[in-house]
C-alpha cells in the first residue's frame, strides 16, 4: 500500500463508478455477486443511508469504500483519492457492526491507542479523547474495563474512536444494531450533531425509522444491486392528496363545517375523500418519550398515558 | 518512518497487553518458572549427591538440561498459541477493521503484531531465565557444600595441603560449571529458534482461517525443521542413486523449512563442549535471515487478503 500523492479538490466525499465485487464459489462452481456496478455519489457534510436487508450489499460497499477489499471491476473514491491511500484514510473514520474491541482496556485507553495509531499524540490526545468522552457521554466509562461494557456503551465509544483523528467522513456499519431504543436515539442523535459539525455520514441501517430520522439521501440495496435513490423528500412525498394537519382536537359538528367549508373552496370528491383521524405516536415515539421522562424526573411533560 | 514505527510500536505494545491479560498463558508461565525450580528436587532423585569420582557435575549438567528444555519447551508453546490466534481474534473482535481503516499500512499492523509477541516471548524467556539462573545458583551452594561435607569425612583434611588443593579444585569446578557463559550463549540460540517458530506461525496465518489450522500447520513445519538436515545427509550420501524427484522434493524442502535441527548445538553447550560465539552468531545471523524472509512474505500475502 503505497502513500499517495496531495489530494486533489473532489466534489464528492465518496463517489463509486461500476464497483463490482464478485466472490467466486469455487466448490459450487458459482460466483457470488455481492455488489453489482454501483453508481453512488455522496457530497460533503450530507449524511447518507444505506438501506436494504442483510445481505443485500450495504457492508460490502462500506468496506469497498474503506480498501478493506479490493474490488472485481470499478472504482471508488474518497475525496477523489483510492480509499487504499494513507491520505484518504487520515479523512475517514469507521465504525463496523457490533464491534467488541480490547475488552482489557478502558474507555480512557482505547481512545489513547487509537489516537497513537492515527498520528496523535500528547496534550493534543488528551484534550481530544476529554472532548470525545464528552460528546459520546461515556463519563462513566473511562475508567472501566470495555469487556463491562453495554452493547450502546461499545458502540459509542465505537464512534469516539472513529473520531479520533477528526475525519471529514464517517462509516457507520448498522450503528445502533442490538441497541435498545433509548441508546439507539442517542446513536441518532450524535449523527445529527456530526452533520451540524460539517461531517459527512455514510451508514448503513436497516430500521427505517431511524434512517428517516437523520438521513439527507437514502439508497435501497436488493441482492447486491441498488435499486432506488435520492432525498428523503422526493421518495416520501405522495402526489396523490394533501395533508392538513391540526394540534386542536375536532369535534363531529366541527368537522362538518369544515366538509362543507372545503365544498365551497371547490374541493369534492364524495364522503371517503376527506377523512378525519387523530394523529398517532409510532411505538418508538411512544417508547422514547415513556423512558425519557422516567429517566430524568425533571422532565416538564408526563408520560404519555 | 518515525510515525511508521510509532504505528508499530504502538500497535506492538496493545498486543504484549493483551497476551500478558490472558489467564492461560500466565499460567503456562508460571508453571514453567515452578517447573524450573523444581528441576533440584528432580535432579536430586535423579543424580543424588556427588557422582562416583566425588563431583557435582551430574546434578549440575541435569539443572541445565532440564532448565533449558523447560525454556525451549514452553517458549515453543508460548510462542506457538499466541501468534495462532493473533489475527482470527483480531477478525472476531472487529479491531482489526478499526485499525485497518485508519492510516496505517497492513504491513505495519503485521509488524506490530509481531514485535508484541517477540517481546511477550523475550519477557517470558527472561523470566524463565531468571529462575532457572537462581536454580543455578541454589546448586552451586549445594554443590560446594556437598563437596565440603564430602571432604569433612576425612579427619583434619585441611591441614593436608594436597587434600585443599584437591578440595579447590572440585569446588572451582563447581563454579565453573553454574557459571558457565556459554548457558547464556545457549539461552539466545532457544529464544532465536523460538522468534523462527512464532514468524512461521505468523506467516501461516496470514492466510489461514482458522488458528486450529496455524497450530498444526506449524507444528508440522516445525518437526520438518528438524528432519530436514537428516534427509539432507542421507540425499547427499545417497545422491547419485536419489531420483530427480527425491532430489528436487528435498531441496525444495531445504529451502522452504528452516533447518531447526542446527540449533541442536545447544545440547553441545548442555554437555560441556565449548562452542564458539562465531558459531553461536552465525546460527543468529542465519535464523534472522530466515525471520525477515519469511515477514517478508507475510507482508505480501497479507496486503492481498480480504478481510
Amino acid at each position: 500500500m503505497m502513500e499517495s500523492s496531495a489530494p486533489v479538490a473532489a466534489p464528492f466525499a465518496a463517489e463509486t463508478v461500476g464497483l463490482t465485487k464478485r466472490y467466486p464459489l469455487t466448490w459450487k462452481r458459482k460466483v457470488l455477486v455481492a455488489l453489482d456496478r454501483l453508481d453512488l455519489q455522496v457530497r460533503p457534510g450530507e449524511v447518507f443511508g444505506l438501506l436494504g436487508p442483510n445481505g443485500s450489499g450495504k457492508s460490502t460497499t462500506i468496506k469497498l469504500l474503506l480498501g478493506l477489499i479490493t474490488p472485481s471491476e470499478g472504482e471508488a473514491r474518497i475525496f477523489g483519492l483510492p480509499p487504499e491511500s494513507l491520505e484518504a484514510r487520515r479523512r475517514v473514520g469507521f465504525l463496523p457492526e457490533n464491534p467488541y474491541f480490547y475488552g482489557f482496556l478502558n474507555g480512557d485507553e482505547t481512545l489513547r491507542f487509537y489516537g497513537k495509531i492515527c498520528g496523535v499524540t500528547g496534550a493534543k490526545l488528551e484534550k481530544k479523547i476529554e472532548d470525545l468522552i464528552e460528546l459520546v457521554g461515556l463519563q462513566n466509562g473511562r475508567e472501566r474495563p470495555l469487556r463491562s461494557y453495554s452493547k450502546g456503551m461499545l458502540q459509542r465509544i465505537g464512534l469516539a474512536q472513529a473520531l479520533i483523528h477528526d475525519p471529514d467522513l464517517l462509516f457507520l456499519d448498522e450503528p445502533t444494531a442490538g441497541v435498545d431504543p433509548l441508546g439507539s436515539s442517542q446513536i441518532r442523535d450524535l449523527i445529527l450533531q456530526l452533520k451540524k459539525m460539517g461531517k459527512t455520514v455514510i451508514f448503513s441501517s436497516h430500521l427505517l425509522e431511524q434512517v428517516q430520522e437523520v438521513a439527507d439521501r437514502v439508497a435501497i440495496f436488493s441482492l447486491g444491486k441498488k435499486v432506488l435513490e435520492g432525498s428523503l423528500e422526493s421518495l416520501l412525498t405522495q402526489n396523490e392528496g394533501t395533508q392538513i394537519n391540526l394540534s386542536a382536537d375536532v369535534s363531529p359538528e366541527q368537522q362538518a363545517r369544515l366538509v362543507d367549508a372545503l365544498k365551497q373552496a371547490g374541493i369534492e370528491g364524495g364522503a371517503e375523500a376527506i377523512r378525519f383521524t387523530r394523529p398517532h405516536l409510532s411505538l418508538e415515539q411512544l417508547y422514547l418519550r415513556t423512558v425519557q421522562t422516567q429517566a430524568d424526573p425533571r422532565a416538564k411533560n408526563p408520560p404519555v398515558q | 518512518m518515525i510515525s511508521s514505527l510509532l504505528r508499530i510500536i504502538a500497535i506492538g505494545r496493545i498486543t504484549l497487553t493483551e497476551a500478558v491479560r490472558q489467564k492461560v498463558l500466565n499460567v503456562l508461565l508460571i508453571f514453567s518458572i515452578v517447573l524450573v525450580g523444581s528441576s533440584v528436587a528432580v535432579s536430586q532423585l535423579a543424580t543424588p549427591g556427588l557422582d562416583s569420582a566425588g563431583l557435582f557435575d551430574a546434578q549440575i549438567k541435569f539443572v541445565k538440561d532440564f532448565g533449558c528444555g523447560a525454556i525451549g519447551l514452553f517458549g515453543f508453546f508460548i510462542a506457538l498459541l499466541s501468534t495462532a490466534q493473533l489475527i482470527p481474534q483480531e477478525l472476531h473482535n472487529r479491531t482489526i477493521y478499526t485499525i485497518l481503516a485508519k492510516p496505517v499500512r497492513r504491513s505495519e499492523f503485521l509488524l506490530g503484531k509481531f514485535l508484541g509477541i517477540v517481546l511477550l516471548l523475550a519477557l517470558s524467556v527472561a523470566l524463565m531465565s531468571l529462575a532457572f539462573a537462581a536454580t543455578l545458583y541454589w546448586q552451586e551452594i549445594e554443590g560446594i557444600h556437598a563437596t565440603t561435607a564430602a571432604y569433612d569425612g576425612t579427619p583434619n583434611w585441611r591441614a593436608n595441603p594436597t587434600a585443599v588443593n584437591s578440595y579447590n579444585h572440585d569446588v572451582q569446578l563447581v563454579i565453573t560449571q553454574v557459571r558457565d557463559p556459554q548457558i547464556i550463549e545457549a539461552v539466545l540460540l532457544i529464544f532465536a529458534k523460538l522468534v523462527m517458530t512464532i514468524s512461521i506461525a505468523l506467516l501461516i496465518s496470514t492466510f489461514a482461517t482458522s488458528s486450529i489450522f496455524t497450530i498444526i500447520t506449524t507444528f508440522f513445519i516445525y518437526l520438518i525443521g528438524h528432519m530436514e538436515s537428516t534427509a539432507r545427509e542421507f540425499w547427499l550420501a545417497h545422491g547419485a542413486d536419489a531420483s530427480i524427484w527425491q532430489t528436487s522434493l528435498v531441496g525444495l524442502i531445504s529451502l522452504l523449512v528452516p533447518d531447526m535441527n542446527s540449533f541442536t548445538i545447544v545440547d553441545e553447550i548442555l554437555a560441556g563442549n565449548k562452542v564458539p560465539w562465531h558459531h553461536a552468531l552465525s546460527l543468529l545471523g542465519y535464523a534472522d535471515v530466515y525471520i525477515i524472509v519469511l515477514l517478508a512474505v507475510s507482508i505480501i500475502i497479507f496486503d492481498y487478503r480480504e478481510i
